[in-house]
């Protein structure tokens, strides 16, 4: 593993589970069960609240599904031009792609969701799913840009070289050969990124869009159950993310399959 | 062009990296089917000639010119020129995520449309010739490094280049595999491959040269025949560097 | 010089803290919802209850200190002790009954239905399968959830649903009268209108809340808020906040 790829590993996600790494891997078993326990046994031996809290929030858990996968998909399809931009030698798409990561990178999400939804609602009128998607998808499009990069960056530069050598020139480069590979080493930062993205996606409750949290809360404000509605909810999103965090190291061992020898 | 016309001509050209001089006024002329070895110490500028003549290095002044096309020509088409030289690099360079058979079967089918039992069938033959056709599935890295050498030679010369350009082919491999590659080198200079190879490899240029270029500090010291070139050096420079190496 | 005069600040803060050696009562406020409680250009918190309980500390002997808290874990807070009282438009209902006291009534309020000025809607009957939107937790929103077809929307604050409701997102809101009518007849004046007071069949009314069992501060609530109605000194608040 090159320094990059280490220095890329560290994302603000959940910790993703190495099958090499006993210690983590235990813990994500541990955290599984106690997660999925709990969401049994509360609701079994107190219903009203947890069983109530749990059935008041499917379309919410519905909604923040919606919005994460929405979002990232714009976000990679974001980051890829990103990050291609900030690499590139032309002039003006690496300067539009750098100002555009400083300028994001430089706003609180919670400001530019705000910006987004009600600044912006006074010229143009977008749903809130929407405006809770280009919102969320523009921020993290700067991050996806800058884990594009490191992850282009990464590739040696034999490889570039290898295939100019050939005849290709270079886009059909980047897209026979660096991309492909970059994918391994984009994989874990993505992955990170998916799950910070999927639990910032609370943050739109306060756009009024009735995601997980925001059933939670207005369970919570008409029964005044916080302890109980917040635990649920808590234990909803931690089951999702650990589930999540297992889907993509199961994904990234797939996707190293010319590593092993 | 006339037949005789060199396929390579080299020109005058100089190429600076910031202050420091890399190439000092290099001219070389390589005819068809002639086999030219460049020997130097490291920091000499060989691999920036080698690399300049498919435009991998560019120049700072002079002209090259590839089979008639003037690389430095605005109207050219370097993808096309690279297209007729085969380049084998120091560390192989192989397509990492793609099998040994994907590794050269991918240039002919994108760049030259050709079909992919085509492709196949040619790719086979040429780790045939290579001697590890039983790894056309295998991955690089599952590979030793003098098999990825080999590889490597077989991917260039799935393009059916005109010339092939061998960059320090075993300077990164272990002692015991630098021969099965020198093997597979010496079997091309026989079919009459047109090839510039930079070297440490004294005995394949004495066995397989037909020029010898002697460079240091970015500029051409002497070119000779081998036998001159080793037995009866005319300078002083490169009678030391000879003594050195040998 | 400046050491004499600091020693004289601290030693009057001193005096004046064992001359008003009355009960502190520190209310939750969440602030956006004026003509009641709201910020103003000053950074003030200032509305009708802020000089209501102003008035009541005067009469029954308490000071009393506003906490600007959001609305959303307001209840919360008060359980978890982190301030005596909510000062916050809250209305007694019976839900919240049960999670808190309350004082005395201190105002009368009916729901409003707010929509665009062009809108011919009269009624929530109007709005089957419209957006409205409402504070969370506030009985306006409540009577949103509890009417038949429309589909509800819960803010933070009733000032986001009022600027939805303005660029067209949602169709209407639901909120107390006094808010209503500060945002319909001032604040968006050119855009919405008060399309029908909804009758709940109930009175709604705003009272202070504190903690289950908190007798001491509810007393001393109750002692102000009678002697505020007996002077009439709320007839002249809501003279001066909401212009009745």
């Amino acid at each position: 593993m090159s320094d990059l790829e280490k220095k890329i590993d560290i994302g603000d996600g959940a910790a993703i589970p190495d099958p090499k790494d006993r210690g983590l891997f235990s813990a994500w078993w541990i955290a599984l069960i106690g997660t999925i326990s709990l969401l049994v046994f509360l609701p079994m031996f107190k219903p009203d609240p947890y069983g109530k809290v749990l059935l008041f929030i499917p379309d919410g858990i519905l909604i923040t599904f919606e919005v994460t996968i929405l979002s990232i998909s714009l976000a990679l399809v974001i980051g890829l031009v990103t990050g291609l931009g900030r690499i590139s030698t032309n002039r003006f798409f690496n300067l539009t792609a750098s100002l555009y990561v400083e300028v994001v990178r430089g706003i609180p999400l919670l400001v530019q969701l705000f910006y987004i939804y009600f600044a912006l609602g006074r010229f143009v009128l977008v749903p809130d799913l929407v405006a809770a998607v280009i919102a969320m998808s523009f921020c993290y499009g700067a991050y996806m840009g800058e884990v594009f990069r490191a992850g282009i960056k990464s590739i040696d530069f034999g490889q570039t070289e290898a295939s100019l050598s050939l005849g290709f020139n270079q886009r059909q480069t980047m897209t026979y050969v660096i991309l492909p590979q970059a994918w391994r080493t984009i994989l874990p930062p993505v992955g990170n990124e998916f799950i910070a993205l999927l639990k910032d996606t609370s943050l739109v409750s306060i756009l009024a869009v009735s995601d997980i949290l925001r059933r939670g809360r207005e369970y919570a404000s008409e029964s005044f159950n916080y302890f109980e509605t917040y635990t649920m909810i808590a234990l909803v999103y931690l089951l999702i993310t650990l589930i999540l965090s297992k889907l993509i190291s199961n994904m990234e061992h797939r996707l190293s399959y010319y590593e092993r020898r | 062009m006339n037949a005789a016309d060199p396929i390579i001509q080299i020109q005058n050209i100089n190429k600076y990296f910031g202050s420091f001089k890399a190439l000092d006024d290099v001219s070389l002329d390589v005819t068809v089917g002639e086999k030219v070895v460049v020997l130097g110490p490291s920091g000499s500028g060989k691999s920036t000639l080698l690399r300049a003549i498919n435009k991998l290095e560019t120049i700072s002044s002079g002209s090259i010119i590839v089979d008639g096309h003037d690389l430095y020509d605005p109207a050219e088409d370097i993808n096309r020129i690279r297209m007729e030289l085969g380049m084998v690099f120091q560390s192989f360079n192989l397509f990492r995520h793609k099998t040994v058979l994907e590794n050269l079967t991918l240039a002919p089918i994108k760049l030259k449309k050709m079909s992919k039992e085509e492709a196949d069938q040619l790719a086979l033959r040429l780790l045939d010739k290579v001697g590890i056709r039983d790894r056309a599935e295998h991955y690089p890295l599952q590979l030793s490094g003098g098999q990825q050498q080999r590889v490597a030679i077989a991917r260039a010369l799935a393009m059916e280049p005109k010339i092939m350009l061998f960059d320090e082919p075993t300077s990164a491999l272990d002692p015991e595999m630098i021969g099965e590659v020198l093997e597979v080198m010496v079997t091309l200079a026989h079919e009459g491959m047109t090839m510039v190879v930079v070297t440490h490899e004294m005995g394949f240029a004495r066995e397989v040269a037909d020029q010898v270029v002697f460079m240091d500090e970015g500029a051409i010291v002497e070119m000779a025949a081998p036998d001159i070139f080793f037995d009866n050096p005319k300078y002083d420079r490169t009678k030391l560097f000879l003594e050195q190496i040998l | 010089m400046l050491k004499k005069a600091l020693l004289t600040l601290v030693a009057l803060s001193v005096l004046c803290g064992s001359a008003w050696a009355e009960t502190k009562i520190v209310f939750a406020v969440d602030a956006t919802w004026p003509p009641m409680e709201f910020v103003n250009s000053q950074k003030e918190i200032v509305g009708f209850a802020i000089d209501f309980l102003k008035a009541a500390g005067k009469e029954a002997g308490f000071t009393p200190v506003f906490k600007n808290t959001s609305w959303d874990g307001i209840f919360a807070g008060l359980a978890s002790g982190k301030y005596d009282a909510i000062s916050s438009s809250v209305s007694i209902t019976e839900a919240r009954k049960k999670a808190m006291d309350f004082s005395a009534p201190y105002f009368t309020v009916q729901q409003a239905l707010i929509v665009n000025k062009d809108s011919s809607v009269r009624s929530l009957a109007d709005l089957k399968g419209k957006k409205v939107g409402g504070q969370i937790g506030t009985t306006g929103y409540f009577a949103i959830k509890a009417a038949e077809g429309l589909t509800p929307k819960s803010y933070d604050e009733i000032g986001l649903a009022m600027e939805d409701l303005n660029v067209g997102r949602i169709s209407a809101v639901v909120c107390d009268d006094p808010v209503a009518a500060n945002y319909a007849l001032i604040k968006y004046k050119d855009t919405l209108k008060i399309a029908a007071v909804i009758k709940t069949g109930e009175v709604e009314n705003y009272g202070f809340a504190v903690k289950k069992g908190n007798s001491k501060v509810l007393d001393l609530l109750n002692k102000g808020i009678a002697a505020v109605k007996a002077k009439g000194i709320d007839l002249e608040l809501k003279k001066k906040w909401i212009g009745q």
